[in-house]
């Protein structure tokens, strides 16, 4: 057991289980007495997690990230990928994707990273947009190519 | 008799076929690809199945289920890196037995294992599955709700190392099923005056999140920059010797029984059932030593008792609503994707459908043996030259695509972006993901169900607890849950008197 780590969820559930339970005292009725019954359950478990970690004698190392860099790297990536799939357009912000996240891990074999990206990108295309007729964010890139774009 | 074959006239129609057939081939690339697991493997199948026909739908969880259990032992056995994690056990003398230059017997020996649990475990569906269910008949509102409860507290208990954090996902999962409009007062709960919160957080998006970004993030920590090399993946098709199959039996027999008894245990997965499988048949063996060292009967025991936990885990998920594993829990989703309650009345409601997903559990595993065999095998552990760290953009691309396609609204990528974030860092405090996702499935069953149980009563909470299978199922429960408690007690007493 890492004391600290669980010191803090215990305390992260107590937050939520009181919030829930504090805002479902505004709820009508039976609709508001089960989200605080529920509340108060998940502060109670929070508040055991927490004290059974206070209690404890032992306080194993656990490691909670891996290789710190790599996991926020691949997060933020993520992260401006989903921002960036409305306004780029869903395949461009993908092929961008595909290549940028291996590179920005430490991959360096360009032509292959492009290579395996335009064939999971046509490979995803002709699957959703083609097979299956799913709509998915336009490019902007098509829109600004069009006559008077 | 007439349910399976009027199910079995549905199956076999060239839909499901197809699925079935596509499926189980994807299950094994998917199980050949270190970081890849069916969990992940089905919550992103989970979104395209929405406008698809459930039979469909349902075959394809079912062949990606089956393949991707056999399909983890090729990376096992040819680089002792198990696919998923109830591949685990047959490293043990998988991985010996390519070092001496039989991996293609072994691959051979794991797919007939594979197959042999699997149909095992999918005959044990068709016949204990409709007998569960017709207890069920006699359920009321109490009675729904005490059987949503001791699923949610047996799955939050032997789910994980630390029951108090299992039953807190749990509790968490029940609160967050309640975030929108509650269906029988109208009353807006939760929303933060969000009106794309109105309908709930979208249970597909949530569990696409907290299942298939956690392995992504840890895929990318790994960085693996290097694929094999073609040397490395080598393979040939080596026939059985007289008599092999012979002396395997036993073990299919040993093994099929202990995958089909842990499947239907809540919590307890397809690694447990590898690792009782394969300590069984090394108690039973004549020379025990061996094991370890490259025995057949090591692999054979461990893929059997696998893909052997398979179909039985079904058996409480589609009979009481209570999931075996998280793939069980998935397909209780998948369920609720096209609109059908899990639970009790399932197989009242829709047996058709109900028969069909066993038939199509039964005929995949099947399908292994015609298709899992040396061709797929071979085709697919060529994938593994393909570097990881390519993997996961990939990945990440069939989550966005998958997620947004459900509703059209990027709200959702951030849904899910936020619940992987959170499920990663919940994993690494060792709270099990399981019991959020059955709460979500479960919660509004719970609710309604006690809510409907208290206005037939007219308020007596009494009523909850004095009908006789009601309160069975309330014993059942609080058992559940004291009974990890007092096994620690009495440990630590016995710890503190030693």
């Amino acid at each position: 057991m890492e004391k600290r780590q669980d010191i803090v969820l215990g305390l992260i559930f107590v937050g939520l289980g009181l919030a829930a339970a504090w805002m479902a005292r505004s709820y009508t009725g039976a609709s508001g007495i089960y989200p605080m019954t529920l509340g108060l359950i998940l502060t109670l478990l929070g508040g055991t997690v927490a004290a059974k970690a206070v209690r404890s004698g032992s306080d194993e190392m656990r490691q909670l990230v891996a290789a710190p860099s790599k996991m926020i790297t691949a997060t933020v990536i993520a992260t401006v990928y989903v921002a960036a799939v409305v306004p780029l357009g869903f395949y461009t912000a993908s092929f961008l994707l595909m290549l940028v996240l291996p590179i920005a891990l430490g991959f360096r074999q360009w032509v292959y990273a492009t290579v395996v990206a335009a064939i999971f990108i046509t490979v995803v295309y002709l699957v959703f947009s083609v097979l299956l007729e799913k709509p998915l964010p336009r490019e902007a890139i098509l829109l600004l190519l069009a006559p008077g774009g | 008799m007439d349910f399976y074959v009027n199910a079995l006239g549905a199956v076999l129609t060239i839909g499901p076929l197809v699925a079935m057939i596509g499926a189980t081939l994807l299950g094994v690339f998917i199980g050949a690809l270190p970081g890849l697991n069916p969990v992940m493997a089905i919550a992103l199948l989970l979104p395209l199945t929405y406008s698809m026909d459930p039979l469909v739908a349902l075959g394809m969880v079912a062949g990606i289920y089956n393949g991707s259990m056999y399909g983890g032992a090729i990376p096992a056995i040819l680089l002792r890196i198990p696919g998923t994690p109830a591949s685990i056990a047959t490293t043990f003398d998988g991985f010996p037995m390519a070092d001496k230059g039989a991996a293609s017997k072994a691959l051979k020996i794991a797919c007939w294992s594979s197959a042999v649990g699997g149909i095992a475990s999918a005959i044990a569906l068709m016949t204990v599955g409709p007998l569960l269910a017709r207890v069920t008949l006699f359920f009321g509102p109490a009675e729904y709700f005490w059987i949503a409860m001791f699923g949610m507290a047996s799955v939050g208990v032997m789910v994980g190392s630390d029951p108090v954090k299992g039953v807190m996902a749990a509790v968490l999962g029940l609160l967050i099923g309640t975030i929108g409009i509650d269906n029988l007062s109208g009353q807006a709960r939760f929303t933060f005056d969000q009106t794309w919160l109105l309908g709930g957080l979208d249970l597909i998006v949530v569990l696409v999140g907290l299942y298939a970004l956690p392995p992504v993030l840890q895929l990318a920590e790994k960085c693996d920059l290097k694929g094999l090399s073609a040397a490395q993946l080598k393979l040939s098709d080596v026939p059985f010797e007289p008599g092999e199959r012979r002396g395997l039996f036993p073990t299919w027999l040993r093994s099929s029984g202990i995958g089909i008894g842990v499947g239907i245990l809540p919590g307890a997965g397809g690694n447990i059932a590898a690792f009782l499988s394969y300590n069984a048949a090394r108690n039973a063996s004549a020379d025990p030593d061996s094991f370890g060292k490259g025995n057949p009967q090591g692999v054979a025991a461990a893929e059997c008792g696998n893909n052997a936990d398979n179909a039985a885990s079904m058996i409480p998920a589609l009979a009481l609503g209570i999931p075996g594993n998280v793939v069980a829990a998935l397909v209780l989703s998948a369920l609720t994707i096209h609109g059908l309650q899990p639970g009790p009345q399932l197989f009242h409601q829709n047996p058709m459908l109900v028969g069909g997903f066993m038939m199509e559990m039964l005929i995949t595993s099947i399908l292994i043996f015609a298709m899992g065999g040396a061709v797929a095998t071979r085709a697919f552990a060529q994938f593994q030259r393909l570097p990881g760290v390519l993997l996961v953009p990939s990945i990440l691309i069939l989550m966005c695509v998958g997620v947004f396609v459900i509703n059209g609204r990027p709200i959702d990528l951030w849904v899910m972006l936020a619940a992987g974030i959170a499920g990663y860092f919940l994993e690494k405090v060792n709270v099990p993901l399981a019991p959020i996702i059955l709460g979500m499935i479960l919660g509004p069953m719970a609710e309604q169900s006690v809510r409907r149980a208290l206005l037939i009563s007219r308020g007596d909470a009494t009523e909850l607890l004095t009908r006789p299978i009601s309160a069975g199922l309330a014993v059942m429960t609080v058992l559940v849950i004291v009974w990890p408690i007092a096994k620690t007690l009495r440990r630590r007493k016995a710890r503190r008197e030693n």
